[in-house]
């Protein structure tokens, strides 16, 4: 029965970035499908939230406070679940910074700015694969969720080190798939389109009308991809980057509404 | 179907319950496998052919749906023929009471010398994996503007991405589709129509070249990522995510599923 094969049931799923936005709705939709949950992120009445609204599903939720940009939290974090639940069936890299960060001239970004941005939004993804692999290659098996951005595809106008890093994570999810593919283990990458989390994004996205679905992303969207990429449905899916904003991707040479950035 | 209503709370919107489906090309595995999945989870499927005399696989299709307790309607056509298509939309709406998804999975092979093809063969195989494609989405898409709304899937291959010698024709065809898929999204993308497409890496099938014994199919074996060649039922997982409400800001997509291959330098 082809919908039994995207159940969850009692796998363990770590998400970082997992205290709001995207994260957390991962985190809630892996829970409705069976799913126990370690969630990763710095703020921890954030995570706390996150937590409530996994164990009101009735499924087991640990909090690890992690900055995810320093390579030691990271492996001390993936050690915390493996403590924990004995292993991790699916590592969701999905901690980011910087989406809002885009219309500042380049002499202005400083190296702490630069570097800060790569460590969490790139770095962050290398050091959570390198400390759960060995345990997915014991386990023979595993799934690594990597989530990017169209930003990671295509360039926007003073967008440096969001654009950079989340590009370099396409290609970090194409080494990681190759790599393991023989050991049972699929890497594959969400690339969002537009997902506005604030009033400010919203107002600089112009609403997301520019988008050709006629409405941005809302975080909800993701989960059900997150739960495919995560279950047995994907078993044979490897290295993909699958896209999901609205048709942007599809278009965008010629002006229809116009996305920010872009002279109008 | 029962089961369905037993899903976990965030699967139901991989559910097809109630849904109207329409599927060309279910003589072909990946064809009768994409049948077989839609019915499944829930849709009531009208299984049409690509080719004409092709009734006896349909109803082997139509045999194996009716086991897992759905209903099958057969529309046995000549895919190429845009009455034929047009005849099949509204089979399904006035059987099946509309048309909510529409999955292609079409194929004519090309092998050869570029210099040596004649037209023939560049009409063959335009005809079949590019203007059958393009047919079915104007003929689905016009019942499903009318009506609201849909989804369409398109089942390619790797080669709409990559080039391969000896293939040529075969590689355009594949890939103008990929382009027609990005460009029909965007056209349809705010009148409720989604379309995007799935490419398949070197399948185990009858008349691949990846499985006749020899220099090729053993070099390619080992080439692959998984060391193995893809299975047709293991599309199922994502053409279901990519035709339910699941994946409704999904659209201009392509997944490939080929354990990696595209990956490679």
């Amino acid at each position: 029965m082809i919908l039994d094969s995207f159940k969850l049931d009692g796998k363990v799923v770590v998400i970082t970035g997992a205290g709001r936005g995207l994260g957390r709705a991962m985190a809630v939709r892996f829970a409705n499908c069976g799913a126990d949950i370690v969630a990763a992120a710095r703020t921890v009445a954030q995570l706390e939230e996150t937590a409530a609204l996994v164990r009101q599903i009735g499924r087991k939720c640990i909090i690890v406070p992690t900055d995810v940009g320093i390579s030691g939290q990271c492996s001390a974090m993936v050690a915390a679940a493996i403590k924990e639940f004995g292993r991790v069936d699916v590592m969701v890299n999905n901690a980011g910074i910087g989406e809002d960060s885009f219309g500042k001239p380049i002499e202005q970004i400083t190296d702490d700015e630069w570097h800060r941005g790569i460590d969490v939004n790139l770095s962050s993804q290398f050091y959570c694969a390198r400390a759960v692999i060995p345990h997915m290659v014991k386990a023979k098996r595993g799934k690594i969720i990597n989530v990017a951005s169209g930003y990671g595809l295509r360039g926007g106008k003073h967008n440096y080190m969001y654009a950079c890093s989340k590009g370099a994570v396409l290609q970090l999810t194409r080494s990681l798939a190759l790599t393991y593919a023989e050991n049972n283990i699929q890497t594959n990458c969400i690339v969002p389109g537009i997902f506005p989390h604030n009033e400010a994004m919203m107002k600089f996205f112009k609403g997301g009308k520019f988008i050709p679905i006629g409405r941005p992303g809302q975080d909800e969207d993701v989960g059900p991809l997150a739960v495919f990429l995560a279950s047995e449905a994907s078993n044979h899916i490897n290295g993909e980057l699958i896209i999901i904003d609205g048709g942007g991707l599809a278009g965008g040479v010629i002006p229809t509404g116009v996305a920010p950035g872009n002279p109008s | 179907m029962a089961e369905h209503k037993t899903l976990p709370e965030g699967l139901k919107d991989f559910s097809l319950n109630g849904k109207a489906a329409l599927v060309i090309g279910a003589e072909h595995p990946v064809g009768r496998v994409a049948a077989i999945t839609l019915a499944e989870a829930g849709a009531k499927v009208l299984i049409a052919s690509q080719e004409a005399g092709t009734d006896d696989a349909l109803r082997e299709v139509a045999k194996a749906i009716e086991a897992t307790g759905a209903k099958a309607l057969i529309h046995v056509q000549r895919a190429a023929l845009r009455a034929d298509l047009r005849a099949a939309a509204d089979l399904a709406v006035s059987k099946l009471g509309g048309l909510d998804i529409l999955v292609t999975a079409l194929d004519s092979p090309f092998y050869g010398p570029a210099e040596a093809a004649d037209d023939s063969a560049f009409d063959r195989v335009f005809e079949d994996n590019f203007k059958t494609a393009w047919m079915a989405f104007q003929e689905a898409g016009r019942v499903m503007l009318q009506r609201g709304g849909g989804v369409i899937v398109n089942i390619n291959s790797v080669l709409a991405e990559r080039g391969v010698p000896n293939a040529t024709l075969y590689c355009a065809a594949k890939g103008a589709v990929r382009n027609l898929v990005r460009a029909l999204s965007l056209e349809w993308a705010r009148r409720g129509v989604r379309l995007n497409m799935l490419e398949c890496g070197w399948t185990d099938e009858q008349g691949s070249p990846a499985i006749e014994p020899g220099e090729f199919s053993e070099k390619l074996v080992k080439y692959l990522p998984y060391r193995r060649l893809l299975k047709p039922e293991e599309i199922a997982g994502a053409l279901l995510y990519l035709v339910s409400p699941a994946a409704s800001f999904v659209t201009g997509e392509s997944i490939a599923v080929d354990g990696g291959l595209l990956c490679r330098v």
